[in-house]
């Protein structure tokens, strides 16, 4: 039994309401408690305490995160750092070996992670390396927005094998929840093409995205997930795609749901808040897509808040990326999944002198200004695609001190002023708004009841960071706000310190977390599909398809209550 | 007993849909095998180590499991510039312990695809791999060429289960709704199942592709009549056949990754594909040989960040072939111990490099004896995993798939060997 | 004026990782200080001392009047002058590779081999090899965008693969012959080869190549537009590589 008492730390825990209270925190065997007998004592006296932190959408695993890894030795270099007695060597400042993810995280005081895009077919590559990525806790969402399979289930109008193929999908994949990319669109890039608007329907399939995402949102709540439908809209980086992201929030609108969270979430919006026809028009359409989140509370969106600097692309809209290759004629790989998904990498260099990037930089910023609820916006730079997520401490500041945004605005493209509006805008994030965007929305939106907080009973996954929120003023001290959330005094995972002063003290693997939503009959419905499907057109067999639990550490299965059929008893693990 | 969808773990087609009949934990029969894995998985037993064996004077000394894994522990420890090479026929679960042994014994891991592929990679850091899985090629593809590559013998069903006769949801003819092309220095056996064949000079790839992406880009005006020993007419026919297509794909092999200035070769093919995407849809994959050269790469590059030659010897990993790959450091007689895993550099490196392996300890971990085991210092013998071990191995366009364990072995696999001997190696005291 | 002795005691094999030797890291400190210094042979830390004799005659706090004289067998020493920005190294044999690396400023004189990469974006300051260089001279590191950006550098003798690939501006002359594909991917700058080369500008975009000597294998994507005299001599020129977007790359051949 291993006990530890964190003494006088100021709490930020907004999932229980607590805000800046002065406040003892018990743990015992991983978990917060009441009271504990004879533990470790920490005092932390006036230092600022967070729940461990969540990363809600990032590419960190996978084939496609690796092929950017592979074809980006230049950026392996950066970022080197040795090993010690308990830890491995790192690598890389925007595609990080596994190593380098699990301790960067840590160090910045985040415990739990989502990889935010696995395809089937390759699900076994995501799980080893989740499964090397040390003392984080995993989920991973399975891509959905262009499977042949869910592509002819609606334009046959199968629900009830809609649900049956997801649910099986994510069991076989080890999956958290749907992860739909350019719905539809996807489809066309496998003949070099794509759609131009939700209700396009594709070449092959003749389904749009709007018939994909409302029959995906509808399974979602049929299978009882405990995520949103996680949404990488069409014409993703494209000039004039504002339209688009707030016509897929409207899908949602007015949809009713079961769970304490948003039916549709849409993923980096930064990416789909653009205005303008050509790159030369381009603006910020900021102020219309948050007028639709303000509206809808069906919908929730992350940043992927650019920051200047050099990095790499990477997505499942391959499309998106031979598009950005051709503007800057730099290296590209792509990488098509059979009958389930694409996928490109591209690296980028954001300028702030240059236009484009510096507006991209703004509709970041004001995307977490505008939106009046903070549990409908996460903080994410979508690693590595607007940034890598060590720039998480940067993106806080700028979000907490107005100066530091005047500042910075003086120092970017002049553009900025006229087709952006960053610097009409005077919010300053308080503690415990930032508490909120780092982990409470997060945890509400996976229905993560252990995460995100540190009320008794959640998991001991607490952060505590070297600044005292009483004597700081953030709007001023912005320069020690961003140092002290680029390292934890303590990282605490499962109630062992993990880390101390900034570094790593302790490594083990953290846990997996999958979504198990079977249902009575779901495999009869669809299994004559599948076998007649996988033996004409996959190149595995229908056998050696989908991932063991030999890939997983710590599993962790979810159990849902679909409302088709009866629920399935699943044996416990 | 009879297993079905088997895993052949020989090539890198990595076929798996074998049935395999299994009696008193013998392979008694094997179906939809080509003659080459039917040889390796039929031919398991045949001329196995049956001890670990160590090198006394001029002769070897059976020793036991323990004392060969003690020895071998000792020998790594003590190195200052080991290198542990190999990999590609082993599973990615050993693969993964071998990177942990490299960090802990400060060394150097490398990989074959230092002999074959490693071009390939290094291309890719230069321009990028547009590239796709199989079954994007089976659905989909209505022309295939076959460069410097000659699958007919060296991966038998490649054709028939990827990119030639089978059929697709696009592709419901199979082979008459494509045109396959055969580009090489000669006439292979290749030709037989191909619609044209190209008959180009020896190392005159890099002048013909970078030919090809000036004609598709529309500037043929500089282009001579003739180029490597092919009409500038028939380029230009090629070029308009490859934008014309609506899925093309590039199979190659070492016909273009080995000759000429190798990687050059494959950045310019690379570049071609990405010129031909602003026409059409179009990819390209190396043709691996051993068939988990692709996982080696992959486990390499998620725990290091680099795909293969890897050195650790500074606590941190550096990449820089032509540095760190195998055979220059063994020519230049950096490398002081090393340990070779399922794999036979004896019999595919370079000569200077073999004579550095001869004079330097030198552990070899194989199921059977080979030119390099000839040279060892220390054998120890391993299952063969894919028979008598289960793991994880990645086909030619990085999909993983779990191989099976057929049979019951006596011998320890090189997953657990790597693990004894790192925990040895910890006993000692990690490195710092 | 600070001028520091190495004399090299090494006659090893594993190579010595030896980025310390700049005259930034060296002047103002003295000989027992230098030879604390550590330097990397394989997996071991080594001490300079150990590797060299030091001698220090005069003492300067700026680089820029210290000077490092570097004897002896040093055929396997790497990185010697990494990333410096002035002073002067003279080293009196063959040399390692990633020689001059990064430098930024300052002279370095080899006056034996050097192995390759000698100068890989390296951006100020000048390298003279006075024998022969290997592959990658004022090249990039894998994946990189540009190689070589500023500086000069000289070869007394002839070079192999790769000069000056992704070279993005600077100066390189080499007095003898040039293997394959010289200014390869090669984007701004000058590389001047006296003697003879093979398939000279592969892929490049921008900057000049001049090569004297005979060309063989001449890539089949280079548009002659005209003729010029340099030197005296006459030279066809040639736009290039057409294979290469936007390529404005100048490549001058006899004939």
């Amino acid at each position: 039994m291993s006990e530890l008492l964190i003494k006088n730390g100021i709490v930020y825990d907004p999932l229980n309401d607590i805000c800046g209270e002065k406040k003892d925190i018990f743990v015992r065997d991983g978990k917060i408690v009441e009271e504990v007998k004879k533990p470790e004592i920490l005092d932390v006296n006036g230092l600022l305490v967070l729940p461990g932190g969540v990363e809600g959408h990032a590419h960190l695993s996978g084939s496609k995160v690796n092929a950017g890894r592979l074809m980006r030795p230049e950026d392996g270099r950066r970022g080197l750092r040795r090993k010690t007695a308990i830890t491995m060597p790192e690598s890389g400042y925007s595609v990080i070996n596994v190593y380098g993810e699990g301790y960067r995280y840590a160090r910045m005081g985040y415990t739990t992670m989502v990889e935010a895009a696995m395809p089937i077919l390759t699900a076994i590559h995501t799980h080893e390396e989740l499964r090397d990525i040390p003392i984080l806790d995993k989920l991973s969402m399975t891509l959905f927005g262009f499977n042949w399979f869910v592509m002819d289930y609606i334009r046959k109008g199968e629900m009830d094998k809609l649900a049956a193929y997801v649910a099986w999908a994510l069991k076989i994949s080890k999956g958290y929840g749907i992860k739909i990319v350019n719905p539809s669109g996807g489809e066309n890039w496998k003949w070099g093409k794509n759609v131009s608007s939700i209700d396009e329907p594709n070449i092959s399939f003749g389904v749009s995205a709007r018939e994909i995402l409302s029959s995906l949102m509808e399974v979602n709540e049929i299978l009882d997930l405990p995520h949103p439908i996680h949404v990488h809209c069409n014409r993703l980086g494209q000039p004039g795609n504002y339209d688009i992201a707030i016509d897929t929030m409207k899908i949602s609108s007015g949809f009713e749901t079961k769970r304490e969270r948003e039916p549709l979430h849409v993923t980096h919006i930064m990416f789909s808040s653009y205005g303008g026809e050509k790159w030369k028009d381009f603006e910020s359409k900021t102020d219309e897509v948050t007028k639709e989140v303000n509206s809808n509370k069906n919908a929730s969106i992350d940043l992927g808040q650019l920051m200047f600097g050099d990095t790499t692309t990477m997505t499942a809209d391959g499309a998106l990326e031979f598009a950005l290759c051709k503007l800057t004629g730099s290296k590209w790989s792509n990488s098509d999944t059979e009958m389930e998904t694409g996928g490109g990498i591209t690296p980028q260099i954001y300028s702030p002198s240059m236009p484009i990037n510096a507006i991209q930089w703004a509709i970041g910023l004001e995307s977490a200004l505008l939106v009046k609820n903070p549990y409908q916006v996460w903080l994410t730079t979508d690693h590595p695609n607007g940034a890598p997520f060590t720039t998480y401490p940067e993106v806080i500041s700028l979000l907490m001190s107005k100066d530091r945004r005047k500042k910075e605005i003086e120092r970017v493209n002049k553009v900025v002023q006229k087709r952006a509006i960053l610097s009409s805008l005077d919010r300053e994030y308080g503690w415990n708004e930032i508490a909120t965007i780092t982990r409470a929305s997060q945890a509400k939106a996976y229905q993560l009841n252990d995460k995100g907080h540190i009320g008794v009973g959640a998991d001991a996954d607490i952060a505590v960071f070297n600044i005292n929120p009483e004597e700081v003023d953030p709007s001023k001290d912005y320069e020690e706000v961003e140092r002290a959330f680029s390292a934890t005094k303590y990282t605490i995972k499962g109630g062992e310190i993990v880390v101390r002063d900034g570094e790593i003290v302790k490594v083990f693997p953290g846990k997996t977390l999958w979504t198990n939503a079977e249902f009575d009959g779901y495999y009869e419905l669809i299994e004559d599909d599948l076998k007649d499907w996988f033996s004409k057109y996959y190149t595995v067999s229908l056998s050696n398809y989908g991932v063991s639990d030999v890939y997983l550490t710590n599993p962790e299965v979810i159990k849902t209550n679909p409302k088709i059929g009866g629920r399935i008893e699943v044996p416990a693990e | 007993m009879i297993i079905e969808d088997v895993i052949c773990p020989f090539c890198g087609s990595l076929c798996d849909d074998l049935t395999v009949e299994v009696k008193d934990n013998e392979i008694a029969g094997i179906e939809n095998a080509c003659k080459l894995g039917y040889s390796k998985m039929m031919g398991y037993e045949h001329d196995r180590y049956e001890r670990p064996l160590k090198r006394v004077g001029d002769e070897f000394k059976e020793i036991s499991y323990e004392e060969s894994i003690e020895e071998a522990a000792k020998i790594l420890y003590n190195a200052k510039s080991p290198l542990l090479y190999g990999w590609a026929s082993t599973s990615c679960e050993a693969i993964e312990r071998g990177i942990e042994l490299a960090v802990k014994i400060g060394g150097v891991i490398d990989q074959t695809a230092t002999v074959c592929h490693g071009p390939t990679v290094l291309g890719t850091q230069e321009v990028g791999k547009p590239s796709c899985t199989l079954g994007e090629v089976k659905n989909r593809a209505d022309l295939v060429i076959y460069w410097g590559c000659n699958p007919f013998h060296a991966h038998p069903r490649h054709a028939e289960r990827y990119s030639t006769f089978t059929k697709g949801y696009f592709t419901k003819k199979g082979r008459t709704d494509r045109k396959i092309v055969l580009v090489d220095i000669r006439k292979t056996d290749t030709e037989g199942i191909c619609d044209r064949f190209i008959q180009i000079e020896p190392g005159s790839d890099y002048k013909i592709l970078t030919s090809l992406i000036a004609i598709v880009m529309g500037k043929e005006e500089s282009i001579p009549e003739e180029i490597g020993g092919v009409k500038k007419e028939e380029l230009l026919g090629l070029a308009e056949e490859m934008k014309h297509a609506n899925f093309g794909m590039v199979f190659f092999g070492m016909g273009v990754t080995m000759t000429g200035p190798k990687y050059k070769n494959i950045a310019a093919l690379e570049r071609l594909v990405r010129e031909l995407n602003r026409h059409t849809k179009f990819s390209l994959m190396p043709m691996r040989g051993h068939y988990n050269v692709a996982g080696a790469g992959a486990v390499f590059t998620w725990r290091t960040g680099f795909p293969y030659a890897v050195d650790f010897r500074r606590g941190y990993p550096y990449y820089n072939p032509g540095e760190t790959t195998s055979n220059d450091l063994l020519t230049r007689e950096e490398v002081d111990a090393m340990l070779v895993v399922a794999s036979d550099p004896g019999a595919h490196f370079v000569n200077s490099s073999v004579r550095r392996m001869a004079k330097i300890p030198l552990i070899v971990m194989d199921p059977h004896p080979s030119a390099t085991s000839e040279l060892a210092d220390l054998i120890i013998p391993t299952a063969i995993s894919g028979v008598e071990m289960d793991g994880t191995a990645y086909r030619m366009d990085d999909v993983p798939i779990r191989f099976k364990k057929l049979i019951d072995s006596k011998f320890k696999s090189d997953f657990e060997i790597i693990g004894d001997i790192i925990e040895k190696i910890e006993k000692r005291g990690v490195k710092d | 004026m600070q001028n520091i002795t190495l004399k090299s005691k090494y006659d090893g094999r594993i190579s010595v990782e030896a980025e310390i030797i700049t005259p930034d890291n060296f002047s103002g400190k003295d000989a027992k200080e230098i030879g604390e210094m550590d330097l990397f042979m394989g997996n071991k830390t080594v001490k300079l001392k150990d590797i060299f004799e030091v001698s220090v005659e005069g003492s300067s706090e700026n680089p820029e009047d210290t000077e490092i004289i570097i004897k002896g067998n040093t055929d396997r020493i790497k990185r010697i002058g990494e990333g410096m920005t002035s002073g002067k190294i003279v080293i009196e044999g063959d040399v390692d590779m990633h020689c001059g690396a990064m430098m930024r400023g300052g002279k370095i004189i080899v006056k034996g081999d050097a192995d390759s990469w000698a100068g890989r974006e390296m951006s100020g300051g000048e390298l003279l090899i006075e024998g022969d260089a290997k592959n990658y001279i004022g090249g990039a590191y894998r994946g990189e965008t540009y190689g070589m950006t500023g500086g000069k550098i000289t070869v007394k003798g002839n070079v192999g693969a790769y000069l000056g690939e992704k070279m993005k501006d600077g100066e390189i002359v080499v007095e003898g012959d040039a293997d394959m594909i010289s200014g390869m991917e090669m984007l701004g700058g000058k590389i001047i080869i006296k003697g003879d080369a093979i398939m000279p500008g592969g892929e490049m975009k921008g900057g000049t190549v001049i090569v004297m000597g005979e060309v063989t294998d001449r890539m089949p994507t280079f548009k002659m537009d005209g003729m010029e005299i340099i030197e005296g001599i006459e030279f066809n020129r040639y736009t290039g590589d057409l294979s290469v977007r936007r390529a404005k790359g100048v490549l001058y051949m006899k004939g």
